[in-house]
């Protein structure tokens, strides 16, 4: 029985935050840093930058890039970006973030999170279609939306409810399909709305 | 939400020995939890404990082992035991009764010495011992901690039972100390009906 690593490479910022940054995630179960020339290519990508203004990774399109970061001004992103993980973070929230991205899916720290919404979402309500959608959800649906609204990760949504994170990541698809939004950054500025319009009907 | 069966497997753990100052390689624990990756781990800690972040009460193994390794991967933690006591916490104060269960005790002791690893805690001849072992302890104490030993299983059997309920056709490992494991086995097969129970390494 042997534990299937996923490769990671670390970029940006100085040789010393790399240095420890790459320290950091080799101590980490499951995970294995590698060079970021390697053939094959890195899973993950983790990049550090400190602010939005840094410059990006230019690297295979295909590598899913987790940038460490702690601005989210940034005012657009490349493709491969599908993780901001802020540096106020604990180590361990790095793990996850790292497994998250190269699952394919995003991962965006809460307090980011929090930024990002506080900087888009000025004084929007949802609409009669978005409020009868949004009452079709069902108890455990309207729950997790209300944890991603917070900007909780799968892991702590899941931990929080005492549920797998594949369950989470389940009623997540649910969610958008119901929603019919695409990501969770789409359902996060939906779900921020919803105590302004409807309150306690969903929650 | 996933049709398939609950898969469940039992880990016995090498408990109150990690009381002594006898130096064991909790590595090896966190190396099995993270290679079995559960999606689920159920671990002897009270919910209460648990949600407050305070250890302080739970096993060694619990605070210096398992709740490193979820930390960092996308395993959740689900607090089962209803009260903290343990295993040694039913010997009796004074008498013939403690001096018999203090033999027993050496005797466990001895063969907790002998099976230094995870495999062989987990093995069948160390478990057929330490059932010996626990039973006839058992048979030592005083009725009322005898009735009180076998209703913490109890609730203990249920809280698992319930969350498996709560997320069904999941990876579940319960992680217990290797006393309990007479008790919670024939418990935990009266429901058959609502997970397979696998060796760990099956899992």
């Amino acid at each position: 029985m042997t534990i299937r690593e996923i490769t990671v490479s670390v970029g940006g910022g100085q040789e010393l935050d790399r240095a420890g940054l790459s320290a950091l995630i080799a101590s980490l179960p499951g995970l294995l840093v590698v060079p970021i020339d390697k053939t094959p290519p890195p899973q993950v990508l983790v990049w550090e930058t400190r602010t939005s203004t840094d410059e990006l990774p230019s690297v295979q399109s295909d590598i899913p890039i987790l940038l460490l970061t702690e601005d989210a001004g940034f005012e657009s992103l490349s493709e491969s970006v599908t993780g901001l993980l802020s540096r106020d973070e604990s180590p361990s929230a790095l793990g996850i973030a790292i497994r998250q991205v190269a699952r394919g899916e995003q991962y965006l720290s809460p307090s980011l999170a929090v930024a990002i919404l506080e900087k888009h979402q000025t004084g929007s309500v949802l609409t009669e279609s978005e409020k009868s959608i949004i009452e079709t959800l069902t108890e455990r649906e309207s729950e997790i939306l209300e944890l991603l609204a917070r900007g909780l990760s799968n892991k702590l949504i899941a931990a929080r409810l005492y549920l797998s994170v594949r369950t989470v990541e389940g009623h997540l698809a649910n969610i958008y399909l119901r929603l019919g939004v695409h990501s969770r950054t789409e359902a996060m500025l939906m779900a921020v709305k919803i105590p302004k319009s409807i309150g306690t009907t969903v929650r | 939400m996933n049709p398939a069966k609950t898969r469940l497997a039992v880990l016995g753990t090498m408990s109150d020995l990690h009381r002594q100052p006898i130096s064991y390689d909790l590595h090896s624990l966190q190396k099995t939890i993270a290679e079995v990756s559960p999606d689920l781990l159920c671990a002897e800690i009270t919910r209460e404990g648990w949600e407050r972040g305070d250890l302080s009460q739970a096993p060694l193994e619990v605070r210096e082992a398992l709740a490193l390794v979820i930390a960092s991967m996308d395993i959740v933690l689900i607090p089962v035991i209803p009260t903290p006591e343990q295993f040694p916490d039913f010997a009796p104060a004074s008498g013939w009764r403690r001096r018999l269960v203090r033999t027993f005790d050496r005797f466990l002791r001895w063969g907790q010495i002998q099976a230094n690893d995870v495999e062989t805690i987990n093995g069948s001849w160390f478990s057929i011992f330490c059932h010996t072992i626990c039973w006839l302890t058992e048979l030592v104490w005083t009725a009322k901690d005898r009735a009180e030993w076998e209703r913490q299983n109890k609730q203990l059997v249920e809280n698992i039972v319930h969350a498996v309920q709560r997320d069904s056709g999941r990876r579940v490992l319960v992680a217990v100390q290797c006393q309990r494991l007479h008790r919670l086995i024939p418990l935990l097969h009266a429901h058959d009906d609502l997970f397979s129970i696998v060796a760990y390494q099956d899992l």
